[in-house]
């Protein structure tokens, strides 16, 4: 086709072209450059296709889409040392200043000038090459695919939740949300010790998989005061005094509410999920029960490393959530199915040549 | 000061002449050549690397244990000497020269310089262990040159600003706070616990010190030599405790243990201190810091001395201590520690007991390395 780095780009919100970029250089001897295999997809890239923001992060000129991806390095910077042409990596999709107090506490997710894949301006993975520094690429086994290398992301995401929470062995924790990020916090809970992992939804299709997934039990979401929720969520999983954590992966208001009046006294509360940005919130319960709440970002310090370590070592499948693969020329029609809650996760494969 | 004529080692080194137009004393540097061989050069003034760098004029540096170590035996563990290397770690100075991106210094500032700048990369840095990067740039550890010379380049983010009160001598005193500081994090020092520290030194009464300024209920400081004691009490210690040495023939735990039970009776304390840290790297002292912690408590080893001594470890066991190893710092701790000098929490100045001008600075080492009881810090002037 003659093209040297075609891109799937996001010009304004609702509308999307192709364009051949210039092949990304290596601005850093430390850098690689990995020809991208898969790309998963994940609400904040619809939500940018629909609405062309994201809070304060506006898409002002057009820009790359997609930040879950797999793919070859193609070429390595002069300093790289750990991987070479060749080797197939997960991308961590976000790159941290390296110099501010966050980074150097070891929060890197929360740096002022973080550059984030597909997070305005700056360019994501949807594209045939992308660059990124060499630390940000992960290795990935013989025994892991491509296509479950696209999953470390949303993984790594899982595991973040999932680490804020601090769970440990015989724990019970409800999560609210079996979406993909709800669903891999389910996995990543089990492999961590959690006896009781209870999936809450409206959809009852989502609740099904969860408990043939990684769900010991599951509850449908009704219109009902939150504390009746709970105790509904108490009742189903035997949860006694309460559940001892409550993880958040839908950013509805009702399920906010639920899962702080379904904690036990001392039991903690994660924020994964990003909905309306003002809720009313039961702070009163959160007070008199002293839980723990912590939101959760993205990820930090070895998040991706646990991620592909759970799947090498089989404690966590994802393969099950990939419902569907589109070609690179069939983008548009990913983010459609997204959009309409369809599948579960979709990947994008990469450039063809 | 050692008696005799002392030497004024003259900066008018010889210059041989060449057509073109050489700039004398560009860069004055104090320089290791070799195992007890130190010597002043006139370096080329140091360029900035990337869009990241400052250049500081050096105003004042203070000796430590380490730079004399260096001195006279060339290596410290793994990190051996090949080549010569500028001295000097603990220094403050004036930005001269700033790269382009950066933002939060301009020239004309007076900062305390953090002297190991890691390589941001590794599971270390990115972790906020930097402390523990194998690749850190460190003054004055081999191959990296040190700050005892007019120049020194170090990356932005490795500066941090003083206020117009504090002076140049107490910039340079941020090193060792800083050191003390993170032995307080690592320790987890809060109010109301206490707090033995083994070592009147520089870094043991700066512990003391830090440790009053987070609100200890008790202090002790504890050390073998009498005037480091008084001093610990005017500094940051509520009680000093002069252990006695073992007698010949009984065995060296049995000493520890009896120093340990000494400590408590005259500190008043029925279950040992909440927090002990060591601070002398001394075998007998750690044995006596072992038994000392109480259940339960937190033993951390700062002082660097013999590399294999012979440790309670049954007694650590049985009373699930938590042992930790303390080293340089991390991010958060400079800050902190310019903190307390500036807000007068801890008055740095009065740990420097002698001072010296850059061409006496064989004289400094000299006279730390001597090991004199009345010597605390030795700080030496930069190049005017």
């Amino acid at each position: 086709m003659g093209q040297d780095n075609l891109s799937f780009v996001l010009e304004k919100a609702g509308s999307v072209r192709y364009e051949d970029r210039p092949i990304p250089p290596l601005t850093s001897p430390y850098d690689v450059r990995v020809n991208v295999r898969y790309t998963g997809i994940c609400g904040s890239d619809v939500h940018y296709w629909t609405h062309g923001a994201i809070g304060s992060f506006v898409v002002k000129s057009p820009m790359v889409l997609g930040h879950e991806s797999s793919g070859v390095i193609a070429g390595v910077g002069d300093k790289v040392s750990s991987l070479k042409v060749g080797d197939r990596v997960a991308i961590e999709p976000g790159i941290p200043c390296r110099r501010c107090v966050r980074c150097k506490e070891g929060y890197y997710n929360l740096c002022v000038d973080m550059r984030f894949a597909a997070t305005p301006p700056i360019d994501g993975t949807l594209a045939k090459y992308y660059a990124v520094p060499e630390d940000f690429c992960y290795k990935l086994p013989e025994s892991v695919s491509l296509e479950e290398g696209a999953l470390m992301e949303p993984l790594a995401v899982g595991v973040h939740i999932t680490r804020q929470a601090q769970i440990k062995q015989g724990q019970s924790v409800v999560v609210f949300g079996a979406g993909p990020v709800g669903l891999l916090c389910m996995a990543v809970a089990k492999a961590y010790g959690a006896n009781t992992i209870v999936a809450v939804d409206i959809n009852e299709d989502r609740l099904k998989f969860a408990t043939q997934y990684a769900a010991t039990h599951s509850v449908v979401s009704q219109r009902e005061p939150a504390p009746d929720t709970a105790a509904r969520i108490i009742k189903a999983a035997d949860l006694g005094l309460g559940a001892d954590v409550a993880i958040d992966a839908s950013g509805a208001e009702p399920c906010i509410q639920a899962g702080i009046h379904v904690l036990r006294t001392g039991g903690s509360y994660v924020q994964g999920g990003m909905g309306k940005s003002d809720i009313t919130f039961p702070i009163g319960a959160m007070g008199a029960k002293e839980l723990n709440i912590k939101g959760s970002f993205r990820y930090n310090s070895g998040d991706y490393s646990t991620a592909v370590g759970l799947v090498t070592s089989k404690r966590v499948s994802v393969k099950e959530l990939i419902t569907g693969k589109v070609k690179f020329t069939d983008a548009e029609s990913a983010f459609q199915d997204v959009k309409a809650a369809k599948g579960i996760k979709i990947l994008i494969e990469g450039v063809q040549d | 000061m050692s008696g005799g004529s002392v030497d004024r080692v003259s900066l008018d080194i010889s210059i041989r002449e060449t057509k073109t137009n050489v700039q004398p004393h560009q860069n004055p540097s104090f320089v290791l050549r070799a195992i007890k061989d130190v010597a002043f050069e006139d370096r080329p003034v140091p360029q900035l690397r990337d869009a990241h760098d400052v250049r500081v004029h050096v105003g004042q540096t203070g000796i430590c244990g380490s730079d004399v170590h260096y001195w006279q035996r060339g290596r410290i563990g793994d990190f051996v000497l090949n080549s010569p290397m500028v001295l000097g770690h603990e220094s403050a100075g004036t930005v001269v020269e700033v790269g382009d991106q950066v933002k939060n210094l301009e020239v004309g500032q007076r900062v305390a310089i953090e002297p190991g700048v890691p390589c941001r990369r590794c599971g270390y840095c990115r972790s906020g262990k930097y402390n523990l990067c194998a690749d850190t740039i460190f003054a004055a550890t081999p191959p990296w040159d040190g700050t005892l010379a007019k120049y020194y380049i170090v990356a932005s983010d490795y500066v941090y600003p003083i206020p117009d009160h504090m002076t140049l001598e107490e910039g340079a005193l941020v090193e060792p706070t800083a050191v003390a500081v993170q032995i307080a994090k690592v320790s987890e020092l809060r109010a109301n616990q206490t707090v033995a520290v083994f070592g009147c030194g520089p870094i043991g009464v700066l512990c003391q010190a830090v440790a009053k300024a987070y609100g200890a209920k008790k202090v002790i400081g504890i050390d073998i030599v009498q005037s480091r004691l008084e001093f610990a009490k005017t500094f940051g210690a509520d009680h000093a405790f002069l252990p006695p040495l073992a007698e010949r023939g009984v065995d060296p735990i049995e000493h520890a243990e009896k120093v340990a039970a000494l400590i408590k009776r005259e500190c008043g304390l029925e279950e040992g201190p909440d927090v002990v840290i060591e601070a002398t790297g001394a075998e007998p002292c750690i044995q006596a810091g072992v038994h000392l912690t109480k259940k339960g408590g937190l033993y951390t080893q700062a002082g660097m001395g013999k590399e294999n001594v012979v440790f309670p470890m049954t007694t650590a066991c049985i009373r699930a201590l938590t042992i930790k190893g303390s080293i340089r710092y991390t991010a958060g701790v400079y800050p902190t520690a310019v903190d307390l000098v500036a807000s007068g929490k801890i008055d740095v100045i009065r740990l420097i007991t002698t001072r010296f001008r850059f061409e006496e600075a064989e004289q400094a080492f000299d006279l730390v390395k001597s090991g004199r009881p009345d010597v605390l810090k030795v700080v030496i002037e930069g190049v005017q």
